[in-house]
């Protein structure tokens, strides 16, 4: 050859590169899906405790462990054993971090406010349906991104307090479908759950020490959902909209209540 | 609440964004399948190998999954895509420790474009890209992209500023300096071979 490449000749090289280069061999969305949901399940159940009372349950730890070496001198000496084995015990026996830290804090919601129940319908796209047992609820928030509507019930004569200040009940309802199955398997190990039957289906009745739980989207992706009142709640499903009822009432007042949705 | 597009009529990226931003994953799958050649061929230009490549694509489409939220509404999506996964592709080169030389090929069993031509013509085509492609080789990674950018994938001044994360003057610049460079690697393997 011996010959430098003019312009034209070394982009037509280039060019013709380009329409060489290898494509992908098939359609990468479904690889690029599983690993999408791999890290959204990791991200989802790396936090077992609430990432806010991870610093009080450090530093009770930490004061705990420092209280223990004082009182026990001998113990120093063994302080390897003390943050293995030990450290755990303690832990387990003194340190139960209160579940309702929030108690005089001021509650709030994420969302935009809804005048009305017809307005939140209007916004959410699908009609939202109160329990008329509960009467009109005092506050209406509408999430954006997921669609879901949260119905705030002030105090209720006859309801006791929930955890949240000022709070007797919250009704949340979202499009998703329920699956007995997974909602099981994801309520986490202090949560009793028991099937009851409601308007002629099922729900589900969580109670003991509620966290979380799952359910499908509308594009059939596993969600996770975080309960604010770690109480005692009530699941269902009526025409692809999941309904949640969360209120400090028994199983028998929570489905009574549910089956005034119209 | 759900928009769907009009029947028939290919969803804007700035639609199908939007509503992957708001949980709809299906949306995102499509500008995963729209651009997922396009991602590949910038890994590929990194990584060197289809494999790796791919690989790096898919990582990049996740990483851009996960950082939606942050996309600036009303930003072209395919720069910023590309950005995402050239990244990935670096990070990948670096982690493998390997040279920065890579083993970028292509195919050459491939006559469609060359029909045309006289056997003559077509086998001078083929050494030329032979020596472009051994000097593309020899270049530094940022000089190999911008060249890529512009004459593999056909983006735009604009496009390639926001993939290259550089300012919009510069793209010219930085392009005829790789292409300046380019040429000195080639002709340097002319004249060693002839």
């Amino acid at each position: 050859m011996g010959k430098t490449l003019s312009d034209r000749e070394l982009e037509q090289a280039l060019t013709e590169i380009g329409e060489r280069l290898p494509q992908p061999t098939r359609d990468m969305w479904p690889a690029v899906r599983e690993r999408i949901d791999k890290r959204r399940a990791r991200s989802w159940w790396a936090p077992v405790v609430p990432r806010g009372l991870l610093a009080p349950i450090a530093a009770t730890l930490a004061v705990l462990l420092v209280v223990a070496l004082a009182l026990t001198p001998d113990l120093v000496a063994r302080a390897a054993e003390i943050l293995g084995l030990r450290g755990i015990q303690i832990f387990r026996v003194t340190a139960t971090p209160s579940p309702a830290p929030t108690t005089g804090a001021v509650v709030t919601f994420t969302g935009q406010r809804a005048a009305s129940v017809e307005e939140a319908s209007r916004v959410a796209g699908f009609p939202v349906r109160a329990p008329t047992a509960l009467g009109t609820p005092d506050e209406i928030y509408v999430d954006a991104a997921p669609v879901r509507i949260t119905l705030v019930y002030r105090s209720r004569q006859g309801m006791p307090a929930t955890a949240l200040p000022g709070i007797s009940a919250l009704v949340v309802e979202f499009r998703g479908r329920l699956d007995q199955a997974v909602v099981g398997k994801t309520a986490g190990p202090e949560t009793h759950l028991e099937s009851v039957p409601l308007n002629g289906g099922v729900a589900t009745w969580l109670s003991g020490q509620p966290h979380q739980f799952s359910y499908f989207d509308p594009n059939g992706n596993f969600q996770a959902e975080t309960l604010r009142l770690a109480g005692n709640t009530l699941l269902w499903e009526a025409g692809g909209i999941t309904y949640r009822l969360e209120a400090q009432v028994t199983k028998e007042e929570a489905v009574r209540i549910a089956s005034t949705i119209p | 609440m759900r928009t769907d597009s009009l029947e028939g009529r290919p969803a804007e990226d700035a639609v199908l964004v939007e509503r992957a931003q708001h949980g709809d994953t299906d949306a995102y799958g499509e500008l995963v399948r729209r651009y997922q050649a396009l991602a590949t061929r910038t890994a590929y230009v990194i990584t060197g190998t289809s494999a790796e490549a791919e690989d790096a694509a898919q990582d990049g489409f996740t990483k851009a999954y996960f950082a939606l939220d942050r996309f600036r509404t009303g930003a072209p999506f395919r720069p910023w895509l590309l950005r995402i996964v050239a990244n990935e592709a670096k990070n990948r080169r670096k982690a493998l420790g390997r040279r920065p030389t890579v083993d970028l090929s292509v195919a050459e069993d491939r006559p469609s474009g060359d029909t045309a031509l006289s056997p003559e013509a077509a086998a001078l085509a083929g050494e030329r890209r032979e020596l472009v492609l051994g000097a593309l080789r020899k270049l530094r990674e940022e000089d190999r992209l911008v060249i890529a950018y512009r004459y593999f994938m056909d983006l735009s001044e604009a496009e390639m500023a926001d993939a290259l994360g550089v300012a919009r003057g510069t793209v010219k610049s930085r392009l005829s300096r790789a292409l300046v460079r380019l040429r000195e690697v080639a002709s340097g393997e002319v004249t060693r071979d002839g």
